[in-house]
C-alpha cells in the first residue's frame, strides 16, 4: 500500500498518511485549531521534507477548516464580519511572512527561526491557557459554578479608536486589534506552516473578548482563507504543494474533522481548553529539546535548488 | 527467478561460443601470446518508468570477459567493479555548533555538483583490488566521489581538514538515506568469462538518468571499461502532475486549494444532521 508523491518525489505508506490526516483532522474539529502546529512536524519526521511539509500542511488544514467552518456556520457560530476584518490584516500578514521566509533563507538561519519561534509561541500561549484552565477549574470547584465573564471588565482595547459593531459578537471595539491579530496570524502562517489557531483562539478570548460560542467558528472562517492563500503562494514561489498527498491528508482529514466536531459536543469548554494547553506545551517542549540537546549528527544537507 | 534462468542459459551459450572460438584465435597469435582480455556489458533495462506505485527497482548488470583466461567461475583471476551513479545535482551541506546552548547551523559547504545516488559492487573489497591512485583516478568507491565544491559562502570554511570531514559527512548522510552503497562481493562470476550483479535502486533516489560503469582488472591492473546508461522517468499521472506544478504553478496551486475546499465540503454535507 505504497504511493508515489509527484513532488517530495519518494513513496508514503497510504494507511499511516490517512490516518494522519485524520488524527489531525479530529483535533482540528475538537479545537477548532488547524492542527498545522502538529501536522509539520509529525511529517517532517515521517520524512516528508520539510519544504513540502510545509506547503501540503497548508492545503490540509484548507480542507479541514471548511468542514468545521461550515458546520459551525449552519450552526450560527461564525461572526462573519470579525472574521472578514482580521482577514484583511491576515491577507498582509502572510504576504510580508513570505518575503521574510525568503529573506531568513537566504541568510541561513530559516531553520533555527522556526524552531524558536514554534518553542517560545506555543510556550507562552500553552503556560498561559494551562494557567487560565486551572484557575477556572479551581474557581468551579470553589464555586460550584464556572466564572463567567464580566460585563464590566475593560482593557486597553476599548480605548483604541475606529469602533466598529460587531453583532455577532455583541461587541463594539476598535478594528484595529482585530486587523493586527490578523496580520500576525498570516505572518505565522507563512513562516511556521500553520493556521494560527493555537494562537489566535487566546486572543480573541483574551484580547477581544469574543463570546466563546463564537471564537471557534470564526477562527476556522479566518484560518480557512489564510491557509489558502498560503498554499497558493506556497505552490507558486516553492513549488512544494505535493497534490498526492495533501489528497491522503485530506480524505483521512474531512472524516476526522467531523468526528472532532462531534466529540467537541460532549465536552466542557474547560476541559477542552486544558487538553489543548497539553498538547501544545509538549510539541514546545519537544521543540526546545531539539534546539538545546546535542545531535546524534552535527552534520545536515541544506535545502537545495534544483537546476531547471 | 525467470530473469536469473535466463541470465545463466545465455552464459552457457556465451561460454561455448568463447570456447570454440578460442583455439582458432591462439592458432593465429602462433600460441605464443595470448590474445588481450576485452570487457562487454550491459544493463537488464534501459529505462525505469517512475508511475505511482515505485517503490523503488533492481537493475541487472552482467557482462562478460572477452578471451578470458580464468579457468573457472571461483579461480578469481579477474575483478570487476560495477558502478551505478545517478544525476550530479547542487547540496548544501551544513554543520551545526553550540551557541549559547542552542544548536545552529553555523558553518556550510556548497557543492556545485555531486552524485544524487552512488551504488558500488565489485568482487571483492575494492581496496584489495587496485590501489588507491587507480581508483582516485576513476572516481571508484565512496572514499573517491566526485564533489564538485562550489565557492562563495560566508560560511565555507577554509581549512583542508575542516573540508575533508564535510566529504566524509556527505558519505554518511547518503549512507545513512541509503543512497551511497557499497556492496563488497556482491558482483559474482557465472562461469569463466559471464558476470552478473544486481543493483537495489531505492524509491528516494532522485529522478534522472543512471549512469552504470563496469571495470575489469587483472592483478591491479584495469584492463577495460564499459559504460552504459538507464534513464529513469516519471511516466503517466507522475508526469503530469510533476510538470503541472513546476510549469503552471498557479494553477496547480488554485486546483490544489479547489480540490480541499470541495473535499471539505463533501465531507460537511455528508455528515450533515440537521
Amino acid at each position: 500500500m505504497y504511493v508515489y508523491l509527484p513532488i517530495a518525489e519518494m513513496p508514503v505508506h497510504v494507511p499511516l498518511f490517512l490516518a494522519l490526516g485524520g488524527m489531525i483532522g479530529f483535533l482540528s474539529g475538537l479545537f477548532g485549531v488547524g492542527g498545522g502546529f502538529l501536522l509539520t512536524p509529525l511529517m517532517i519526521f515521517l520524512g516528508i521534507p520539510p519544504a513540502v511539509a510545509v506547503g501540503t500542511s497548508a492545503a490540509h488544514i484548507v480542507a479541514t477548516s471548511v468542514s468545521g467552518a461550515m458546520t459551525q456556520y449552519r450552526r450560527n457560530n461564525v461572526d462573519l464580519k470579525m472574521g472578514a476584518v482580521m482577514l484583511s490584516g491576515g491577507v498582509v500578514g502572510t504576504v510580508i511572512g513570505v518575503e521574510a521566509v525568503r529573506l531568513l533563507r537566504k541568510a541561513g538561519v530559516f531553520d533555527v527561526t522556526v524552531s524558536l519561534t514554534y518553542m517560545v509561541f506555543l510556550g507562552v500561549v500553552g503556560t498561559l491557557m494551562m494557567i487560565e484552565s486551572l484557575n477556572t477549574w479551581r474557581h468551579a470547584r470553589a464555586t460550584g459554578s464556572a466564572k463567567t465573564r464580566g460585563s464590566g471588565q475593560h482593557s486597553f482595547v476599548d480605548g483604541l479608536p475606529f469602533k466598529m459593531r460587531f453583532k455577532r459578537s455583541k461587541l463594539y471595539i476598535s478594528a484595529i486589534p482585530p486587523i493586527i491579530i490578523g496580520m500576525f496570524v498570516g505572518f505565522m502562517a507563512a513562516i511556521m506552516g500553520v493556521g494560527g489557531g493555537f494562537f489566535i483562539i487566546p486572543a480573541m478570548i483574551y484580547l477581544l473578548r469574543m463570546p466563546t460560542s463564537v471564537v471557534v467558528g470564526t477562527s476556522l472562517f479566518q484560518i480557512l482563507f489564510v491557509a489558502a492563500l498560503a498554499t497558493l503562494l506556497q505552490a507558486i514561489q516553492n513549488k512544494s504543494v505535493d497534490v498526492v498527498l495533501a489528497l491522503l491528508l485530506i480524505i483521512g482529514g474531512v472524516i476526522g474533522a467531523q468526528l472532532g466536531t462531534l466529540a467537541a459536543r460532549r465536552l466542557h469548554g474547560e476541559a477542552l481548553r486544558g487538553l489543548l494547553a497539553i498538547l501544545v506545551l509538549l510539541v514546545a517542549m519537544r521543540m526546545g529539546y531539539d534546539l538545546v540537546a546535542a545531535p546524534s549528527e552535527l552534520y545536515n544537507f541544506g535545502p537545495f535548488q534544483v537546476g531547471r | 527467478m525467470m530473469r536469473a534462468a535466463q541470465l545463466s542459459l545465455s552464459g552457457i551459450g556465451l561460454a561455448l561460443a568463447i570456447a570454440i572460438s578460442l583455439p582458432v584465435a591462439m592458432a593465429g597469435g602462433g600460441g605464443q601470446a595470448l590474445p588481450p582480455e576485452t570487457i562487454e556489458a550491459d544493463v537488464s533495462a534501459r529505462s525505469v518508468s517512475v508511475e505511482a506505485d515505485f517503490t523503488g527497482t533492481e537493475i541487472v548488470v552482467f557482462g562478460t570477459v572477452e578471451n578470458s583466461r580464468q579457468p573457472s567461475a571461483e579461480a578469481g583471476t579477474y575483478d570487476i567493479i560495477i558502478v551505478v551513479e545517478g544525476t550530479s545535482v547542487p547540496h548544501v551541506m551544513r554543520r551545526k555548533s553550540n551557541i549559547g546552548g542552542i544548536w545552529i547551523n553555523t558553518k556550510s559547504v556548497r557543492f556545485a555538483s555531486l552524485p544524487s545516488y552512488y551504488a558500488i559492487a565489485s568482487t571483492r573489497p575494492i581496496a584489495d583490488i587496485t590501489d588507491g591512485p587507480v581508483l582516485t583516478q576513476h572516481e571508484i568507491g565512496l572514499d573517491y566521489v566526485r564533489m564538485v565544491q562550489s565557492g562563495g559562502g560566508r560560511t565555507q570554511p577554509t581549512d583542508a581538514a575542516e573540508l575533508e570531514e564535510f566529504r566524509k559527512a556527505v558519505v554518511r548522510l547518503k549512507q545513512r538515506d541509503g543512497l551511497y552503497v557499497q556492496s563488497d562481493y556482491a558482483v559474482a562470476f557465472v562461469g569463466r568469462s559471464l558476470f552478473r550483479t544486481t543493483i537495489k535502486v531505492p524509491p528516494n533516489v532522485p529522478i534522472g538518468a543512471l549512469k552504470a560503469k563496469v571495470y575489469l582488472f587483472r592483478e591491479g591492473v584495469l584492463l577495460g571499461e564499459y559504460a552504459s546508461e538507464v534513464a529513469l522517468a516519471r511516466v503517466g499521472i507522475e508526469r503530469f502532475l510533476h510538470d503541472f506544478a513546476h510549469r503552471n504553478g498557479v494553477w496547480y496551486g488554485l486546483g490544489v486549494v479547489l480540490f480541499a475546499v470541495g473535499a471539505g465540503l463533501a465531507s460537511s454535507f455528508a455528515f450533515r444532521r440537521d
